[in-house]
């Protein structure tokens, strides 16, 4: 860093300050470069309160263009609609102004149309629109139920309230008092007349009890016929007793079945035999008692099968990943590549071997003992050398560490992940050794698409050899499915 | 009773005159910056000084109040269970006012008072004197740079700093106090328009105008040794804070 130019280090800060205003702008302002692909649609509206220019249209909740203009015509609101191009709409398309949240903000729905009606075009108008039901027509349409109501009570009112209203409620109560009255004294003068009900109810009851005698005849009939039914009934229990009889006998195939001795001799030791499974089964002899009894194979099978649903369980999860990324560093000029497999067997953990190609190539430093008890100190540099990263990782929620081998030395790492793992930033610790400050590495990894990434940083940015240089770089990455099947085939202990 | 009144009247025109100045220093600051040679490398050492040099400052002033901001807002929309608008909140403070305001008045501490001591010390040094013997414009030469290099860099500065505070809250937010991070990202974008951005980094490069005219105007004016150059430095850091306030207001009223 510190060999860069004044001019670059203002360059590498204006970049910084321009991508991230580019990239806030894009998020922010929904900016696109497709923007202006599309096609205009004409809308009549009788009310186009609330709406504003560049306010979104959507189809089925979903964003499909934008307001571009609003104007007056005719008395009415000319709202021109500016549709994305890849969204097909037809001549009977509807469209609704609505509104959205608490707070009220318009917008434009549109709902399609039948499929087989003709296509609209660009400068087309959309004939059908359904009338804002917004707070105002909301306010007018309660103001004219209230209405009613009260013109209701004010005919009630009129009725009951009033001189009279009064007069006539209370000839109400009059008439009712006096149909009370009159119904009291027609009780009380036919007092007389209620005797002669009761008196003429006994009578009929006699009368029922003449019909009784003179109809004896009759009854005595019906008596003498279930007698003779009864009779048959004897001879059909005789029948049936003679079957059972011959059953006893031993003849026919039932009789013998129920009357030999030696079909029940064989009945009772099948029932035997069974008798002396079940019992071996209870007592746990035999495979099928054993499985059956001993806790101990229930419990294996269970497990057994729990680990083959881990196994199972763990294929799916297995992951591996091939990655390339390429650094270039601005002070050497050079780049520094690197080639790597993750293999992640789970979410949260994952093994990194990395082969690392440094433009600075590998050092090797020995110390010889001279003669006079100095040491001199080599250090020779491979160029061509390659470097061997192996690392294990584990994650918690959004932080990552890392141990092992960096660049052929030992090291650690520690990763933070932000926005569902797109932004990543690493700092590493390595080739650590008491004569000179430690290897560190910071950088950002940012992944616009899904396998492809870019990313910044700083590399060995506390060298005390001059090392230290700003890079920024490219990687590609993707999981490798041929890869996993070869390393999933090789059992996995639990 | 005639000196009572003179004493009321004094700092008055005192203040008249100085704004004057500091007017005239802007309009000769301006001639000088269109007429060649251009001297790139000064402006380019200063953008240095000002902006790459300041970055670790604005960074962590950043982030530090996109996170308070965060937490603040977060404990009031609790009350009504808003907090899903506690990223839209952050995200439109930091980028309209926050940000530019506290990048600003960091770099006015920083800077502002480097550019009155660094002048202050040349002009009790006579040093200005020389370069005005040797036919070299003082204003061309050491005003024009350190101006031009705050307007340009205070936007920059900026957007860095309005970048790390959404982050900064977006740690809080959704991290520390688990809003969710689709909703927090989404209510950012529905709530934040371009426009709050721009306007922003506007008012920053006014603000670095600022900053920057009155801490030369403040160098340039320098009196009495030493002692005066500390005492110009604390005129100027005040003065510009207190100057940087004021025109945020009315910049904010013209813009939004």
């Amino acid at each position: 860093m510190s060999n860069l130019t004044v001019e670059a280090k203002v360059g590498i800060f204006v970049v910084i300050g321009i991508l991230i205003l580019t990239y806030m702008s894009m998020r922010v302002g929904g900016l696109s470069f497709k923007r202006a692909k599309g096609y205009d649609l004409n809308v009549y509206f009788d009310s186009a309160t609330g709406l504003a220019e560049d306010v979104q249209v959507e189809i089925a909740g979903v964003e499909v263009g934008r307001v571009r203009r609003i104007s007056l015509e005719n008395g009415k609101a000319l709202v021109v609609l500016r549709i994305n191009s890849n969204v097909k709409l037809t001549k009977d398309a509807k469209a609704v102004i609505r509104t959205k949240g608490i707070l009220g903000d318009k917008y434009i729905e549109l709902v399609q149309g039948s499929p087989s009606a003709p296509p609209l075009k660009d400068g087309d108008r959309i004939v059908k629109t359904v009338p804002t039901t917004d707070m105002d027509t909301l306010m007018i349409t309660l103001d004219e139920v209230a209405k009613n109501i009260n013109r209701l009570t004010d005919s009630l009112a009129n009725v009951i309230g009033g001189e009279k209203g009064e007069a006539s409620l209370s000839s109400i109560v009059d008439n009712i008092k006096e149909m009370v009255e009159t119904l009291n004294r027609t009780v009380q003068e036919n007092n007389d007349d209620v005797t002669n009900i009761i008196a003429n109810l006994s009578e009929f009851s006699e009368t029922l009890n003449k019909i009784g005698d003179t109809n004896r005849e009759d009854i005595r009939g019906i008596i003498s016929n279930v007698r003779k039914a009864s009779e048959k009934m004897e001879v059909l229990i005789a029948g049936i007793n003679d079957i059972t009889s011959k059953i006893n006998q031993g003849k026919g195939s039932i009789g013998k079945l129920v009357n030999e001795e030696e079909t029940v001799d064989n009945l009772n030791k099948a029932l035997a035999s069974l008798k002396t499974i079940t019992d071996k089964i209870n007592r746990g002899e035999g495979s099928i008692g054993k499985l059956i009894n001993e806790d101990e194979t229930v419990e294996n099978i269970n497990t057994s099968l729990v680990s083959i649903n881990d196994y199972l369980q763990k294929q799916d999860d297995y992951k591996t990943y091939v990655d390339y990324r390429g650094e270039y560093l601005f002070d050497s000029d050079e780049l520094k590549s690197y080639l790597s497999l993750r293999i992640q067997p789970k979410e949260d953990k994952y093994y990194l071997l990395q082969i690392v190609d440094d433009p600075s190539g590998k050092e090797e430093v020995k110390d010889t003992k001279n003669a006079d008890g100095t040491t001199t100190r080599t250090v020779e540099t491979d160029k061509d050398a390659l470097k061997f990263s192996a690392q294990i990782a584990k994650r918690y929620y959004d932080i990552g560490l890392r141990g092992g081998l960096f660049e052929s030395t030992g090291g650690v790492g520690l990763d933070y992940y932000l926005f569902s793992d797109r932004l990543t930033f690493s700092l590493e610790a390595f080739d650590f050794d008491p004569d000179r400050n430690a290897h560190l590495k910071f950088k950002a990894d940012y992944r616009p698409f899904k396998h492809i990434y870019i990313t910044s940083g700083f590399d060995d940015f506390i060298s005390d050899e001059g090392k230290e240089s700003f890079f920024i770089g490219a990687g590609i990455s993707f999981a490798d499915e041929d890869i996993k099947s070869l390393l999933s085939d090789i059992p996995i202990p639990k | 009773m005639v000196r009572l009144l003179e004493l009321a009247g004094r700092p008055f025109l005192i203040a008249v005159e100085e704004s004057g100045r500091i007017i005239l220093l802007l309009i000769s600051t301006i001639t000088w910056m269109l007429r060649p040679p251009f001297r790139f490398r000064l402006i380019f050492k200063q953008m240095e000084f000002v902006g790459v040099n300041s970055i670790f400052v604005v960074l962590i002033t950043g982030t530090f109040t996109g996170m308070v901001f965060a937490l603040q807002s977060y404990y009031g929309f609790k009350m009504f269970g808003g907090e899903s608008l506690v990223g839209a909140t952050v995200a439109l403070g930091v980028t309209r006012e926050l940000g530019p305001v506290f990048t600003a008045l960091m770099v006015t501490g920083r800077v502002g008072s480097a550019m009155t001591a660094e002048l202050g010390t040349m002009k009790v040094t006579e040093q200005i004197d020389a370069l005005h013997s040797m036919s070299v414009n003082p204003i061309h030469y050491l005003v024009m740079p350190r101006i031009v290099a705050a307007i340009l860099m205070l936007p920059v500065l900026t957007i860095v700093s309005d970048f790390v505070g959404i982050l900064g809250g977006y740690f809080v937010g959704v991290e520390l106090m688990k809003i969710n991070s689709g909703i927090f990202m989404a209510k950012i974008v529905e709530f934040v328009d371009l426009e709050d951005i721009f306007n922003g980094l506007i008012k920053a490069a006014c603000f670095g105008l600022i900053l920057s005219l009155i801490g030369c105007y403040k160098g340039l004016r320098t009196t009495g040794g030493a002692e005066g150059v500390g005492k110009a430095t604390t005129q100027s850091v005040v003065l510009s804070s207190v100057t940087i306030f004021i025109s945020d207001y009315f910049l904010t009223s013209f813009m939004f």
